[in-house]
């Protein structure tokens, strides 16, 4: 299961029949695919999916150009009202690639009481050089003021932070309530990760101790190689700690099996799952191996409303099997298994191919995972330097330590 | 995956569908005589294949290395761009793998009986001793080649079906129900482009279909009798950490 961003933006545009034809190809894949994969055998999502097709292809076959005709294919796709179905433009790839598409300030933000506040600022980012705080509000970007869509969080957070980025090597002016900066677009954190028809992406993991307390974040499930022998080390060096903290806030998904692989750092007991994968011809247990080696004490994962899909599938397995205590608020929803393809015209498609149940019985699809300590950011505490969700798991690695 | 590249067949005794389909003993041991006889796969002790990985849907691509030897060694290494690194074997009735994904582990159950007999060395001209009951079940084309069903049952586990064909009497396809760690699948492999190697036909290219995905395994070289170290199939770290903690 691959879950990544889908990022929308204005088409390629070929000429001729050629294009046509190619957009009709990928038309026709995308249909066929959700026919022949879709767990939900006669009816996808409860639709008539040989209606859907008269009622699409002479709308794609009529399109002007590559945008248009991906549109009304998309238009198809959320029909579904599932997640993880969606349609990467071609070029996107090439852009990602040559590092142009993808700049950040190195600010990250959420929608607090219906402002835009900074959340955290990437260490030896462009933000943090010009002195941008946690708890900052952003007015505007660019001249435009910054409004709020009535949006879930996650697809909201990804708005906004859509709008505080750009092409690297550009810049963009924001104004805070606190200042007005001209920020320059970089990068941004960590390396650059691959995997199969996937965009590529910039994975980091962050490690670091609050007392005796390890806390460990990183912000997609990808580049195996890296990240679990990243965690391994952790692990291994956290065996006198009292606790540790696993922050999934903000984090999309990736790699389903990367909760599986990781979950045998934290449970000790053999024969236990996540959870399960139910797809067309076949019943997955997301099975947990335990290590030679595994942290027995106590684990928090902080979430909100954009820790998606594998982040759900991690936190909300060890929620149910009592091994985990959640904080934060509730995670995104977003949980399909899925996988990513490409299509004739060269565009990506990620469609998913089945549904997941956490191992307490739910479907972790349009529930999510509910805290068992609810606590919000405030604007206050930020300014104050204050993360109210990590001092929470914080308070409870205290009060339960051995 | 690659088990399936060896597995072979067995004797039918009574056929369904009477007297005009042949017994799969017969269809079995032609399977070995087409394949290079009983002769060339004795003489095979050990061999290193190398070859190809690919999900092409998905655009995940690796390389492999197998290491096997008499009477039941083997490793398989697999190196997938963005997954890492894959590592299965077994010897001394230990099956294991180990992955950069899931850690280490040891088979058991339906799953260590697999294992171990797919590491069987020329477990092709061995299929007497792997599966006491084989029976020719029909008729069926398998890429548009006529082929015999031959139903072979293994000590411990299901049936696994293997589709020989009429007119060269090689495996073309086999279908069984493979015991994983994440449950039960049903897995479908196609064997094709059969090339010799040290006198022994081998499929070069198996297509195998599980869970609604594809995954292409091409070999694109055999080394037969090769010296390799007792030690090369010995369990890693992670496994023998593993082995020492059960032993405790």
């Amino acid at each position: 299961m691959l879950r990544f961003w889908i990022v929308l933006a204005s088409a390629t545009i070929l000429c001729g029949q050629a294009r046509t034809a190619a957009d009709l190809a990928a038309f026709d894949q995308v249909w066929s695919t959700v026919r022949d994969t879709h767990w939900e055998k006669t009816t996808p999502g409860g639709l008539d999916w040989n209606a859907m097709r008269t009622e699409y292809r002479p709308r794609v076959e009529a399109a002007k150009t590559t945008a248009e005709a991906r549109a009304v294919t998309q238009e198809m796709l959320r029909r579904l009202k599932q997640t993880h179905f969606g349609i990467v433009p071609g070029f996107t790839y090439e852009s990602l690639a040559e590092e142009g598409g993808s700049g950040t300030t190195g600010i990250d933000v959420r929608v607090l009481d219906g402002q835009v506040v900074v959340t955290s600022v990437d260490p030896g980012s462009p933000a943090e050089h010009a002195g941008v705080h946690p708890g900052w509000v952003v007015r505007s970007v660019n001249g435009k003021a910054l409004t709020v869509p009535d949006l879930p969080e996650l697809a909201l957070t990804r708005a906004m932070l859509a709008r505080l980025s750009g092409p690297v090597g550009g810049s963009i002016e924001v104004v805070f309530d606190a200042a007005t900066l001209k920020l320059s677009l970089t990068v941004g954190r960590g390396t650059l990760a691959e995997f199969g028809n996937l965009p590529a992406t910039r994975v980091w993991y962050e490690e670091r101790r609050i007392g005796a307390t390890a806390y460990v974040g990183f912000n997609v499930f990808m580049d195996i190689p890296h990240l679990i022998p990243s965690f391994e080390k952790t692990i291994q060096s956290c065996k006198p700690c009292d606790g540790l903290i696993i922050d999934l806030r903000g984090n999309p998904g990736g790699i389903g099996g990367m909760a599986m692989g990781m979950a045998g750092f934290l449970v000790d007991k053999a024969n236990q799952r996540l959870g399960t994968m139910f797809m067309r011809d076949a019943t997955l247990n997301f099975v947990i191996n335990p290590r030679a080696e595994v942290f027995t004490g106590p684990v928090a994962f902080l979430l909100d409303g954009t820790s998606a899909s594998t982040s759900e599938i991690f936190a909300g397995g060890l929620q149910d099997l009592g091994r985990a205590r959640v904080f934060g608020t509730r995670s995104a929803a977003a949980a399909l298994p899925s996988v990513f393809t490409t299509l004739p015209n060269g565009d990506g498609f990620q469609y998913a191919i089945a549904n997941y149940i956490s191992q307490g019985g739910k479907a972790l699809e349009g529930a999510g995972v509910t805290p068992d300590e609810e606590v919000k950011l405030t604007r206050e505490g930020l300014l104050n330097g204050h993360d109210a969700v990590i001092e929470a798991a914080l308070a409870w690695i205290e009060k339960v330590k051995k | 995956m690659t088990r399936r590249l060896a597995i072979v067949v067995m004797l039918a005794s009574v056929s369904a569908f009477g007297a005009e389909l042949p017994s799969a003993e017969s269809l079995l041991d032609r399977f070995v005589q087409v394949s290079g006889g009983k002769q060339a796969f004795a003489s095979r002790k050990s061999e290193i294949a190398r070859g190809t990985v690919e999900m092409a849907a998905m655009g995940v691509k690796g390389s492999l290395v197998r290491y096997s030897a008499a009477p039941g060694q083997s490793l398989l290494e697999m190196e997938i761009a963005g997954i890492g690194k894959f590592l299965t074997g077994s010897k001394d009735d230990v099956a294991w793998d180990q992955s950069d994904l899931m850690g280490p582990r040891i088979k058991a159950g339906l799953e260590r009986a697999e294992a171990l007999r797919e590491s069987k060395f020329n477990a092709t001209a061995a299929w007497r001793e792997l599966y006491p009951k084989v029976v020719t079940t029909g008729e069926e084309s398998v890429s548009g080649e006529d082929c015999y069903k031959v139903s072979m049952t293994p000590t411990e586990g299901p049936a696994e079906t293997m589709y020989l064909s009429k007119k060269t009497g090689l495996a073309m396809k086999m279908a069984a129900t493979a015991s994983t760690q994440m449950g039960d699948v049903d897995a479908e492999i196609l064997f094709l482009d059969y090339k010799e190697f040290g006198g022994i036909l081998t499929p070069t290219k198996s297509v195998e279909r599980t869970a609604g995905q594809e995954m292409v395994i091409t070999i694109e070289s055999i080394e037969i009798n090769p010296d390799i170290p007792a030690s090369k199939f010995d369990p890693p770290a992670g496994v023998a950490a593993l082995l020492a903690k059960l032993a405790r």
